[in-house]
């Protein structure tokens, strides 16, 4: 999977959990993205792990500054044994 | 219906929206999903999109604990609203509760609570000492663990007269220790497992238990424990078994406020045995330890005589012809439930839903404490279009998982099992015996003399709490004002002086009837207001109510009074005390929609006679 294939799949899971659609690039971040709260943000990852499989380690998604560094990390994670 | 189609319900400002989210709501097994459905409900508040459902009073509820309760409230809130019980929230900060609870002028009192949930921590809730420490010294650590929980609790409860809902401990998952965990009091393990025992025996009337011990075994203890979300966030668990503890406490707060189911409606044929009784015949039908299916069909039967001893009612429901339908029951070896076990036994040609109706008023019960079970949906439906208040479960295809699903349906858990609830069949059975009686007996005044009726009046005792608040949850047709309180609010009642609250106890030589009429009078300068009215529509036309008048009377004169007021507040369900104040010599002051409001001077008033002896009076020596 490459960056655009991941953040397509991401696309799906935002559209869920966001009622005002957001069209996601790799440059947005949460503070682009009003509904996008501390809340939502632990169901929106929630969600994440389960739709590919993978589980980030404690404390790494906070590093991730956008969407184009998320993608990125799930795409490490998966590439993981 | 899923996701999508709610959320174009939401988008068009649909009222349907409700109905979705709570069919949804009741579904939903993951977190994610839960979650997403709460948003949607706050984005519809904030569309000015409401509940049409939804006009209860808000439950104050406050959250402290230690864990970040988030989005642990979220849930809760979520669940109680889609339940009809919509909640004000006030949550803790992360870790403080033990301040929030001890500090007299702590935000959680001015906020003025109704229910408390408290979430202690389990950090502390751990043996400091050296494993192989005396066993004393271990317990003696136990204890005040314990302790300490139930102090918080007394704290809160004194301090606001709340409800108070506590968790008690998860237990470790993981080998440590190995099987040495179970020879000391000092493992986690051990030590938590003797503190949630010694909790749950020990805990007062007004504090209810959230299991998470139970929840944590039930999904599995892996399972439950997520040990990053409590790095990144001070989650209390895995999200998985936030969403069991959001629902134990939803379920905790609406059981407070609600009343058991009080009637379990059976369907015959492939529910309480395997075949078509018509068809196979008394012989043929699959009951009983001779195979597998008749075998689960004699559990699941079992499982609803237990529930029968818990003192819920059994009734019958179906499609056959009533001897026939009876003769297991007279006959059948291996039938478990006898005819007298049941309340109601309905079996002839009439839709389901019509032969339902029919049992509520021989029961004297709101078609709302009924629950009917059968294994064909189309009979189910029926019970749900025409019958709506009735709940209904539908039996899937195995035998072997109906006693699951009637022990997880959560519709028959009594909070505190008061020895009256066990008492209640043989009453209805006693009743259904007067009402032959009454047939033979030609005027009422000699009957009602032939039934020796004797009563107590009780002013409000600690003892009769939990049954007190019970009958004020749970009584909706001879309510004229229903009132609802939980078991502190009846303590405070008890407590203030210028309440004067009493209840009444009727027994006959038919039985004892128990606690059946409850009263709540508040002095108000010369008047006394008539706050609560309420009786068990089983001893109607008794004379109980005359009675009640005379010692209200009474009660109203000792404290000076001149007047009493009382007021109907009409419900979908009381209709039937709309014109009693009248009837009882009232006068009618004032008048409308939602209220009708009478006095009565008590210069003029002259005690009735009735059949009852009077053994004993309230706030008078026994």
């Amino acid at each position: 999977m490459n960056q655009a294939e991941v953040i397509a799949k991401l696309q799906t899971i935002f559209d869920t959990v966001f009622l005002e659609p957001v069209v996601l690039t790799p440059a947005i971040s949460a503070k682009d993205v009003p509904e996008w709260d501390s809340l939502t943000h632990i169901s929106l990852m929630v969600s994440v792990e389960k739709a590919f499989g993978v589980r980030f380690r404690v404390g790494e998604v906070e590093n991730s500054k956008n969407i184009g560094e998320f993608a990125d990390l799930i795409i490490k994670r998966k590439l993981e044994p | 219906m899923d996701a999508g189609e709610i959320k174009k319900l939401l988008l068009s400002n649909d009222p349907e929206f409700w109905s979705c989210l709570k069919t949804l709501t009741g579904s939903a097994r993951d977190f994610e999903e839960l979650f997403l459905l709460s948003s949607l409900r706050k984005k519809a508040h904030a569309r000015k999109l409401e509940n049409p459902n939804v006009t209860a009073k808000k439950i104050r509820l406050a959250i402290v604990g230690g864990y970040s309760l988030y989005p642990l409230h979220e849930l809760i809130e979520h669940l109680c609203e889609v339940d009809g019980l919509p909640v004000e929230l006030w949550q803790g900060d992360y870790d403080n509760y033990i301040s929030e609870i001890m500090d007299d002028d702590s935000e959680l009192y001015t906020f003025t609570p109704h229910v408390v949930f408290i979430l202690p921590a389990e950090r502390r809730c751990t043996y400091t000492g050296h494993l192989t420490d005396p066993r004393e010294l271990q317990q003696a650590e136990a204890q005040r663990a314990v302790d300490g929980v139930l102090d918080l609790a007394r704290k809160v409860n004194e301090k606001t007269r709340a409800e108070v809902i506590t968790t008690n401990f998860m237990l470790p998952a993981r080998h440590d220790l190995g099987a040495f965990r179970s020879r000391t009091l000092g493992s986690d393990w051990s030590f938590r497992k003797w503190v949630n025992l010694e909790l749950g025996l020990n805990a007062p009337s007004f504090l209810n238990i959230c299991d998470w011990e139970f929840l944590a075994n039930r999904l599995g203890g892996i399972a439950a424990r997520d040990e990053r979300s409590w790095f990144e966030s001070k989650q209390p668990c895995s999200s998985a078994l936030l969403v069991e503890l959001a629902r134990e406490a939803a379920n905790l707060i609406a059981a407070l406020k609600r009343a058991p189911k009080k009637v379990l409606v059976l369907d015959l044929d492939n529910t309480l045995w395997g075949g078509v009784l018509a068809d196979d015949g008394l012989e043929g039908i699959e009951l009983g330890d001779t195979s597998p299916r008749g075998e689960a069909f004699k559990a699941f039967q079992k499982y609803i005589a237990s529930l029968k001893q818990r003192g819920v009612l059994l009734a019958v429901c179906s499609k056959n012809d009533l001897a026939k339908a009876q003769e297991p029951f007279q006959k059948h070896p291996e039938m478990v439930l006898r005819l007298d076990d049941i309340v109601s036994f309905k079996a002839n040609w009439e839709p389901k839903s019509e032969n339902i109706r029919a049992m509520a008023p021989e029961l004297n019960l709101g078609l709302d404490s009924f629950v009917f079970v059968d294994d064909n949906p189309a009979e189910i439906e029926i019970v749900r279009q025409f019958a709506p208040e009735v709940t209904t479960i539908l039996l899937g295809p195995d035998p072997s998982d109906y006693v699951t699903q009637l022990a997880d349906c959560r519709l028959f858990e009594p909070r505190n099992i008061t020895a009256e609830d066990a008492e209640r069949t043989n009453q209805y059975r006693s009743d259904a015996q007067r009402k032959a009686l009454e047939a033979t007996v030609t005027d009422m005044a000699s009957y009602l003399e032939s039934l020796e009726m004797e009563s107590v009046m009780s002013e409000f005792v600690p003892v009769d709490v939990p049954r007190l608040s019970q009958l004020i949850n749970k009584s909706n047709q001879f309510n004229l004002t229903t009132h609802r309180r939980s078991e502190a609010e009846v303590i405070a009642v008890m407590n203030d002086k210028n309440f004067a609250g009493f209840s009444v106890r009727l027994k006959d030589r038919f039985g004892d009837h128990g606690l059946i009429s409850i009263i709540i009078g508040e002095k108000v300068g010369d008047t006394m207001k008539i706050d609560t009215w309420l009786m068990s529509c089983r001893v109607l036309k008794r004379g109980v109510e005359k009675e009640v008048l005379n010692e209200l009377a009474r009660l109203a004169k000792l404290k000076n009074c001149t007047r009493l007021e009382g007021v109907y507040l009409p419900t979908s369900k009381n209709e039937m005390v709309r014109d009693f104040y009248g009837k009882m010599g009232f006068t009618l002051t004032a008048e409308s929609e939602t209220k009708r409001e009478f006095e009565l001077k008590l210069e003029n008033f002259q005690p009735a006679t009735t059949k009852i002896k009077i053994v004993r009076r309230a706030y008078e020596p026994s």
